[in-house]
């Protein structure tokens, strides 16, 4: 049997691309430059589309190599360009501050990452379904890291923009749980996710600059007249 | 074919308003509004069209299944577009005494006063269509999308005045309602796993509530359980529950008065559509009392949360929020408690809070514009001196708000506390019963003072768009409390069948 054709390589090619992308997010929340931010999500979508098409492959799928593409496009190409020229438009200090320093939000990912193995280990039954079906098994775990630590950015970020990049980390967890579980949504549900999330960009990439223009700052704690 | 045209008519509103950014002949005013107010009549009248004929022949669908209505999506379709329609009346009137007093200039930005008003009446319609397509959509993946677009499209309307508070509010608003709906997206995807492996299932069927909800004994138990969380976080958010409600008093206090009553009243609505539909589906999985206590839990909590915040508000609008997170809260309450009864409470609950709150809304916007504050200090009574007719409908709504015997929410509560004792939740009664008791003496202690004394300003003058709307509301919330039309209440039954057969 060709190589190509065994799922056994192509659970390995999962699971490697899957770890990538849990190092890529490690990084963003070690890095301490926006920009360098924005291209590691880049990064990152890129890999989730390669691993939809490897997946895709293993299980003859098709819809959702569509959903791959999508992916690409959108996430991959698009938002990163809407971000960068809005961090060269509103031309901020170039740094996260984040509240917890570095090295503890680094350990702190990885207890996330523990957390995120724990809770997907009742979704692995290779009994029920043997063969390609288990691809992925440790896509899910790292699904659900993902979507932790977005969280855990979420709060520990300060700076309008760098949240607003934590919560595409969230929505990356979201697809790469969506295609280890059931090999993708259905497709018009993907199609409405990501529209959401393009318009979403676009309506949070308006308000920043907004804030900026107004509070001369994009720090959000900065934010606090409305109370009670 | 009706099912289509129902969301036919905003988006094209919506279309129109938008592009009349290019055109020169339909930039003026009165063109955005007609378009409005005429779209909305439409929408009313179609979402009346479908709300008989699921009263004759049961549940309608279109398109295979994509768009579904049965007698539960009918009822929340046809308050939303009661609301919308009354609305975008008031918001005619509203408006252009915002323009008038030069209130829509604003401090930041450069947008004109133009910008502006095509903005709103190009948002509300979008606004109305995600409503609509949250209550027709049958696959639960297309609900979420629709949710999510009720947010994105009503930013803006938060933005509104383009004030420092109001970015700060709707910043609030966004991510908040951001992060939440992502959990909710986590859910919707967890029920997709739990049903998938059924032959039949795949694809777009594969999330169709209908079809979903006919299997829903042999789903996967361990992701329903778990979806269910992070759905009632998720959607929770939305409805404003504690502990995640902290955008909502920015939000409402922010927006234009008419935005801000659609935010509470519809898209409240929604909200508690979309937990309902899910918690259909995890009761029949898993039995009611999963669920149940999980919605007790954040239902109660919020009741209890709001009382404080009602005690010591210093701001009308403020108040008008944390009621309706009291409300949103009893309503949880109610689908918590389960069982025939509290499933009619909350069906009736949700119709009457419509009535009342949009009242309590719009009259306050117009105590806001005459008095040109919302805070209580700077009031110092004499509203029904000065505005009589929306002092009293302002009195009228409090008192049914707080749940006063004559009027129609009291009915709902009464029904709502009697299933809570006779299901054995002696304590969910009880708390409820507090909780009331506490939002009562805030709400009436302020609003009293609001109301009663007298004032420097002289009598307001009768303002047909903004005080017709109000007038008609007050009229139908007395005629609630002791009537309600026999086809209205069918429906009503038949939607908490929907919930609990």
């Amino acid at each position: 049997m060709h190589t190509l054709q065994d799922p056994e390589f192509g659970n390995k090619m999962v699971t490697l691309m899957a770890a990538l992308v849990l190092v890529l997010q490690i990084a963003m929340v070690a890095q301490r430059w926006i920009v360098t931010n924005i291209r590691l999500f880049a990064a990152q979508s890129f890999l989730l589309a390669a691993i939809a098409n490897t997946i895709a492959y293993y299980n003859h799928a098709p819809h959702i190599y569509v959903a791959a593409v999508l992916t690409l496009l959108a996430k991959g190409i698009l938002v990163p360009i809407v971000l960068e020229r809005l961090v060269a438009r509103i031309e901020i200090r170039q740094e996260i501050e984040p509240i917890v320093n570095i090295p503890l939000s680094i350990v702190i990912s990885g207890g996330l990452t523990l957390v995120g193995y724990v809770l997907a280990e009742p979704f692995y039954r290779p009994e029920e379904a043997p063969g390609a079906a288990t691809l992925g098994h440790n896509a899910l775990a790292v699904a659900i890291s993902l979507f932790l630590i977005g969280f855990f950015m979420m709060i520990n970020r300060r700076k309008a923009l760098t949240q607003v990049l934590a919560l595409l980390c969230l929505e990356n967890g979201l697809f790469l749980a969506a295609i280890s579980l059931t090999y993708g949504m259905p497709l018009i549900v993907e199609l409405g996710v990501l529209f959401d999330v393009l318009v979403a960009v676009m309506v949070l990439g308006i308000l920043v600059y907004r804030i900026r223009e107004t509070f001369e700052s994009m720090d959000v704690s900065r934010m606090r007249r409305l109370r009670g | 074919m009706i099912l289509a045209l129902l969301l036919a008519v905003p988006l094209s509103a919506c279309a129109a308003c938008a592009v009349s950014a290019v055109s020169a002949v339909s930039r003026r005013r009165s063109v955005l509004e007609a378009v409005n107010v005429t779209a909305f009549a439409i929408t009313f009248l179609l979402a009346l069209a479908v709300a008989s004929q699921v009263l004759r022949s049961g549940a309608i669908s279109l398109w295979n299944g994509f768009l579904y209505a049965d007698a539960l999506s009918a009822l929340v379709i046809l308050l939303n577009a009661a609301v919308a329609l009354v609305c975008s009346v008031y918001a005619v009137g509203y408006l252009r005494e915002d323009q008038r007093l030069g209130a829509l200039d604003g401090e930041v930005g450069s947008h004109g006063a133009e910008a502006k008003l095509r903005m709103y009446y190009s948002l509300t319609p979008l606004l109305v269509f995600s409503m609509l397509l949250v209550t027709l959509a049958n696959n639960l993946g297309v609900m979420w999308a629709a949710i999510e677009l009720t947010t994105l499209a009503s930013v803006f309307l938060v933005t509104f005045y383009g004030k420092v508070t109001s970015l700060e509010a709707a910043w609030k608003y966004a991510m908040i309602g951001g992060v939440g709906l992502s959990m909710a997206l986590f859910g919707t995807l967890l029920t997709y796993y739990a049903g998938h492996k059924f032959p039949g299932s795949e694809g777009v069927a594969g999330l169709n509530w209908s079809i979903l909800v006919g299997q829903a004994a042999q789903l996967d138990k361990p992701s329903m359980r778990m979806a269910f969380i992070l759905v009632l976080l998720g959607y929770g958010t939305k409805a404003g529950l504690a502990p995640m409600h902290t955008w909502k008093p920015d939000a409402y206090s922010e927006a234009p008065v008419p935005s801000a009553a659609i935010l509470s009243v519809a898209v409240l609505n929604c909200a508690i559509y979309g937990l309902v539909r899910f918690y259909v589906l995890t009761s029949r999985c898993l039995g009611a009392q999963y669920p149940g206590s999980l919605l007790l839990l954040l239902g109660l909590f919020s009741m209890g949360i709001a009382v404080p915040f009602v005690l010591v508000q210093k701001n009308f609008r403020r108040m008008l929020a944390y009621s309706t997170i009291d409300q949103a809260g009893m309503m949880v309450t109610a689908l918590g408690i389960g069982g025939k009864l509290a499933a009619f409470a909350l069906m009736l609950h949700m119709t009457f809070h419509t009535v009342a709150k949009s009242l309590l809304f719009l009259s306050a916007g117009n105590i806001y514009q005459c008095f040109k504050t919302d805070l209580f200090l700077k009031l110092k009574g004499g509203v029904l001196k000065v505005l009589p007719i929306t002092g009293a409908a302002f009195c009228l709504g409090t008192m049914a708000i707080v749940g006063l015997p004559p009027f129609s929410l009291f009915q709902s509560e009464f029904l709502m506390i009697r299933a809570a004792f006779g299901t054995a939740h002696f304590l969910v009664g009880a708390l409820f019963i507090l909780f009331g008791l506490g939002v009562f003496t805030g709400v009436t202690l302020h609003v009293s003072g609001m109301l009663l004394g007298t004032s420097e300003e002289p009598r307001a003058a009768w303002h047909p768009w903004r005080d017709t709307p109000i007038a008609i509301l007050a009229v139908i919330l007395i005629v609630i409390g002791f009537w309600l039309p026999a086809d209205l209440l069918e429906l009503i039954r038949r939607a908490a069948e929907v919930v609990s057969p």
